[in-house]
């Protein structure tokens, strides 16, 4: 498949409708030479399957952090006609609302360097990590419900962050709509008691510095004024609430398949018509997940500053701890575009890829041992990728390749030499997600960059991490 | 016979195939292998013990409830599994008794989210049954 990519530019390649039968549309794949090279073309046929979906857009796109995920690679974006299109819920996947938390502060490195021994486990323990491990909230099915429809506004209402963090999030943190009389009571009794505990595998807590700054105007208005400015940045989901939505639909979209004799090239990439019942069920339970992910990351970005005020002895607000911004990575959203010269409203999949709308924040997250990158949305997004881009380095290796090739003690050694210091509950998961299991994240942001996307804004190299 | 062995696979996540003799023995071995990604089943005790009935349209289905089912108790109830035993079973039920004790980090390895369809298999073989599933984590 990969010799039948066609360069557009330096960034940009294309695959032709007739690449293989029944493609509706075309695929772009955003990515510079090195990029294209080490693609597989396991990868690229899963992004031609999903051109074969019923009222797909043109063109579906694979990012430069795309890799093989389940029926359709991380990395990719998906429009879909309201009437012709269907909703999948194989293609959003299993992590609803995965995304990311970017908080700053006025603290330098040197500042933060002397307590980082301390620093990095108060985190650890006030931030729940890993299988296992408890959450501190334990709310009433009341209460559940109310995150689960109102999202952040629940949150703020109950002392877990404040009005700036809403107007700094994605969809000011509610998608409206969310009905939980469409959410089963096990996906119910699964989120119950994990509201506030960040989960294991890639998610994680960093603590980072500004290493470099590429667009200073813009980064004045993020708040981020210095190189040594001290930031966090948060990954995580919906946990085993939004687990629960995607396997329950996942089988009403196996019946819904058969149902509306709906062809699909893999039978992961399940879905109904948009505009159906197991359609809509979907949309609004996934919704639920979208805004438990919401709250879930602003609860814990407020134990964040708690810890923060401990160690360093000042109130939170003193040391300007602000969300940046906070975005989802793993959605499926009705937006506008312009499609044909027209504006219309179509649903968007965004599967590992973030919202890169017009001088809104993309956050992009690397490796533990290398950088990450907060990047600006542009109107050439709008066009060429329905305003996305990447939302990660990107795997390059399996994690049991990884625990093969790495051992976790020799990890977090090589990182300490870099003076980072990290912390998980047990070596394994930093021999897992060890910085050379990843793309390189440099070819990965600079390729959204070149193909002008998501230009950089700012470098941050991390000091500290806790992984569950 | 081998209980199960991982097969690596997939970029993202964990691939494995479980065996047994007959389905009592496939469907506890799966569970082991889905238990050993999830926590140190060698450190978990026994000494929490519940009682699981899972049903299904066929075997396939089954064995993707049964895990699914596995997994949600891990949440819910916050338990760490280390023993299953399947005391009755046909090609659409299921009726076992678990063996576990409270979850806590310090046993845990890693978040399983879901069982996924991706290359699913369910086959006779001449010496039993093998399952092979992949785990998204």
């Amino acid at each position: 498949m990969k010799e039948k990519l066609k360069k557009l530019n330096e960034f940009e390649w294309e695959l032709d409708k007739n690449v293989r039968p029944r493609m509706n549309v075309k695929a772009r794949v955003i990515g510079n030479k090195k990029i294209i090279d080490d693609l597989d073309d396991g990868t690229l046929e899963q992004l031609t399957n999903v051109a074969c979906l019923p009222g797909v857009i043109e063109p579906v796109i694979g990012m430069s952090d795309m890799h093989f995920g389940y029926g359709l690679p991380m990395g990719a974006v998906i429009a879909f006609d309201p009437e012709k299109g269907i909703i999948s819920s194989g293609c959003t996947g299993f992590d609803i609302n995965c995304g990311i938390n970017s908080i700053r502060t006025n603290l330098t490195y040197d500042e933060v360097k002397a307590k980082l021994k301390e620093l990095v486990p108060a985190l650890f323990s006030a931030v729940p990590c890993g299988v296992g491990s408890k959450g501190k909230l334990r709310l009433t099915p009341g209460q559940l419900d109310q995150v689960l429809t109102r999202g952040v506004n629940w949150a703020v209402e109950n002392g877990y962050g404040v009005k700036d963090d809403i107007e700094h999030t994605e969809e000011n943190g509610c998608m409206e709509g969310g009905d939980t009389s469409k959410v089963s009571d096990l996906a119910k009794k699964r989120g119950g008691p994990q509201l506030g505990t960040l989960g294991a595998g890639n998610h994680f807590l960093e603590i980072q510095k500004v290493s470099e700054i590429f667009d200073k105007e813009y980064a004045k208005k993020l708040g981020i004024t210095d190189t040594n400015q001290v930031l966090i940045m948060l990954h995580c989901g919906s946990r085993g609430f939004g687990h629960q939505v995607a396997s329950d639909y996942l089988k009403i979209h196996e019946q819904a398949i058969k149902k509306y004799n709906i062809w699909i090239p893999d039978s992961q990439l399940v879905g109904a018509p948009a505009n159906s019942n197991e359609g809509q069920d979907y949309f609004a339970a996934m919704k639920c997940a979208v805004n438990y992910a919401f709250v879930n990351r602003l609860v814990m970005t407020q134990w964040i500053r708690e810890t923060f005020e401990k160690v360093f002895n000042k109130d939170w607000e003193s040391m300007d701890m602000k969300t940046i911004y906070a975005i989802a990575h793993n959605i499926t959203k009705i937006e506008e575009h312009t499609i044909n010269g027209e504006k219309k409203k179509v649903y968007v999949t965004r599967k590992g890829a973030t919202r890169a709308f017009p001088d809104i924040p993309a956050l992009i997250a690397g490796t533990m041992g290398t950088a990450s990158y907060i990047c600006k949305g542009t109107e050439i997004a709008m066009q060429k990728t329905f305003g996305s881009t990447v939302h990660g380095a990107g795997r390059a290796m399996s994690r049991h390749a990884a625990i093969k090739r790495f051992w976790g003690g020799k990890v977090k050694e090589e990182l300490a030499q870099k003076g980072i210091v990290a912390q998980s509950t047990h070596p394994k998961v930093l021999a897992e997600e060890a910085p050379l299991a990843y793309k390189n994240v440099i070819d990965v942001v600079d390729s959204v960059h070149g193909a002008g996307v998501s230009p950089k804004v700012c470098r941050l190299t991390p000091l500290g991490c806790c992984k569950g | 016979m081998k209980k199960y062995k991982f097969i690596d696979n997939l970029t993202s996540d964990v691939m494995f195939e479980a065996y047994g003799k007959d389905l009592k023995e496939v469907f506890e071995n799966a569970a082991e292998a889905l238990f050993s990604v999830i926590c140190q089943t060698k450190k978990v005790g026994q000494n929490i013990v519940k009682d699981i009935v899972i049903e299904a349209e066929d075997v396939r289905g089954l064995m993707i409830n049964w895990l699914q089912e596995l997994i949600a108790r891990v949440d819910i109830e916050e338990l760490f599994f280390s023993k299953f035993e399947v005391q009755e079973i046909s090609e659409t039920k299921l009726k076992a008794k678990v063996y576990g004790e409270k979850a806590k980090p310090e046993l845990g390895e890693t978040v399983v989210k879901a069982v996924t369809y991706y290359k699913f298999k369910f086959e006779k073989t001449e010496d039993g049954y093998v399952a092979r599933m992949s785990l998204d984590i």
